[in-house]
């Protein structure tokens, strides 16, 4: 069912509106009819599911939203999950040996009330506009402004991509698996995900994945956490850190960095239009942000309390990568958590290699005006899927030359993340208040209050970081 | 696909057992006016005029960026020499 290509002379582009209009009573509906595309139909399957679901939902009053919510689930999930990948997991672990039961449990769920308030905006602009965040931008503030948000999308979304190649190369490093074998296995799955043709059948493979990120939580079990210092740490915040501030300063860029970032932005609000979800369809928007929210934070505390014995062991954890928690684990949490803790990590890569690498697929399509669903066949589409999978090979590639400076590259992702947030949340607050793209679907007041907040925060720990490093003596470090 | 069709296309209401989404009514039915893949080729979202003050507080944040970006080579670097 390919689509014919325009004509040369064909109307200028029309200015478009945000509208819950269907197509089939829209004035262009009759030449719309002729150009229906594979994807269009593939959406159309998913959105009938939903009307129905939504209809059962109606009969049945008890359980009736549970199908609603199940098939509306994906992209919130996806992006907590991918997001609590092999760095972010890494800099949790780092918290968890350096510090302890403290400080770091609440401000990762502060970090993490930070990311559901900034991507809650991805996915209203998403299914209203039905348009991808890069595209947005490029339409709404041109190329100069896109090609930055793109450059620093695009270096930002390399970089981690190659940390998810550490860590799967760490994770079944601790296994005795050579390193060849598990980045070209990890490749393999990636692609594996990518051949369905189908944006549905991917996010699902991807969703089983991703569930897999709570092997954190039995390690945590396994390492037999004081409860009561947990609960003691979540209503007091303390004990805080204590010890060179400027690690501490590092450590909380890389904690925020670890939760915040703009491939998430990207990544959702595309999902969001991939996935085809309509205004009417924000609300479960909505709870699969929280879902992800609250599944993703409870890894992220899990990671901590699992490597806590190391820090009341006293164990210099100052340096360690990948296995080397897993490996320092075993004396307190056994094999069986040491071995759950690696896996964990081996997941954490894989998941997020395949969001971030879809995420940048995304943004190209979109910028180059190119076929960019999962829901396109290969043929269709090959620019779209050659990025996805071209960017993976090239990260796993990176991570298999002798000699690269991995370490380089692990102490900087999270915290260039961190840097890259602000503009990135500039463009996000001036889209989601545009009136012509959102229609009554703006920003309120808290929404901005909150967004304005986050982004101020992120500003002044960048500037915080900045000064330490500069004038090292200004912090006692 | 058929492409043969009516001057002007009949929302129809899609119900019971799988639809038969050969049938373009059906799926323009099931989707928004623009969220149909054609539909979002021709119909973009003009530039918005920025305010100098947007404009100011864009290049705040871009040089901000660069600054920062320095900042962190600086710091990696020193890592590196303290780790060797």
């Amino acid at each position: 069912m390919d689509r014919p290509k325009p004509e040369p002379n064909a109307a200028p582009f029309i200015h478009a509106h945000p509208t819950t209009e269907s197509a089939a009573a829209s004035s262009t509906a009759p030449e719309l009819a002729g150009l229906l595309t594979h994807e269009d139909v593939d959406r159309a399957l998913d959105r009938w599911q939903v009307s129905q679901a939504r209809r059962e939902g109606r009969r049945s009053k008890r359980f009736g939203g549970l199908r609603v919510l199940w098939l509306l689930i994906g992209p919130g999930v996806l992006v907590f999950l991918g997001e609590n990948d092999a760095p972010s997991m890494l800099s949790y672990s780092a918290d968890g040996a350096r510090y302890g039961i403290g400080f770091f449990i609440p401000f990762v769920i502060l970090t993490f009330v930070m990311g559901f308030i900034v991507q809650e905006m991805t996915v209203r602009l998403g299914a209203v506009t039905h348009r991808g965040h890069a595209e947005l931008i490029f339409d709404r503030f041109g190329k100069f402004w896109g090609f930055f948000a793109m450059g620093d999308l695009v270096f930002g979304n390399f970089l981690t991509l190659v940390t998810e190649f550490i860590g799967v190369r760490a994770g079944l490093g601790f296994f005795g698996i050579p390193p060849v074998v598990a980045v070209v296995g990890a490749l393999v799955i990636v692609a594996g995900a990518i051949t369905t043709g189908r944006y549905w059948t991917w996010e699902r493979i991807t969703l089983a994945l991703a569930i897999f990120n709570g092997l954190f939580i039995p390690a945590a079990i396994l390492a037999r956490p004081n409860w009561h210092s947990v609960g003691h740490a979540l209503l007091t915040w303390m004990p805080l850190p204590s010890g060179s501030h400027y690690e501490i300063l590092l450590l909380i860029l890389a904690t925020i960095g670890a939760t915040v970032t703009p491939w998430m932005l990207f990544f959702q609000q595309s999902a969001v239009v991939d996935k085809g979800m309509q205004p009417r369809d924000i609300n479960a928007g909505r709870f699969d942000t929280i879902l992800g929210v609250v599944l993703a934070s409870v890894c992220a505390i899990a990671a901590i309390l699992a490597t806590a014995p190391l820090f009341h062991h006293g164990i210099d954890a100052s340096n360690f990568q990948g296995a080397q928690f897993a490996e320092a684990l075993e004396p307190w949490i056994g094999h069986t958590g040491a071995a759950l803790f690696a896996l964990g990590i081996f997941e954490a890569g894989i998941v997020a290699a395949i969001a971030i690498s879809t995420s940048s697929a995304y943004a190209f399509g979109e910028v180059l005006q190119t076929g960019h669903s999962l829901n396109r066949p290969l043929r269709d589409a090959w620019p779209f899927y050659l990025v996805l999978l071209g960017s993976a090979a090239a990260a796993a590639a990176l991570v298999l030359i002798p000699r690269f400076p991995l370490e380089f590259v692990v102490l900087t992702v999270n915290v260039i993340a961190v840097l890259a947030m602000p503009p990135a949340l500039a463009f996000l607050l001036l889209l989601v208040n545009d009136r012509e793209v959102m229609g009554e679907y703006v920003n309120g007041t808290w929404a901005n209050v909150a967004g304005v907040t986050v982004t101020v925060l992120l500003i002044c720990a960048g500037i915080g970081f900045g000064l330490a490093t500069v004038f090292p003596k200004l912090l006692g470090g | 696909m058929k492409r043969e069709l009516e001057p002007n296309i009949e929302p129809i209401i899609v119900t019971g057992e799988q639809p038969h989404l050969e049938d373009p009514r059906v799926v323009l039915s099931l989707l928004e006016a623009d969220q149909v893949v054609a539909a979002k080729e021709r119909m973009r979202f003009g530039r918005q005029k920025l305010s100098g003050g947007v404009r100011a507080m864009l290049w705040g944040l871009r040089i901000y960026v660069v600054v920062m970006l320095v900042i962190v080579f600086i710091s990696v670097l020193r890592a590196i020499q303290a780790a060797h």
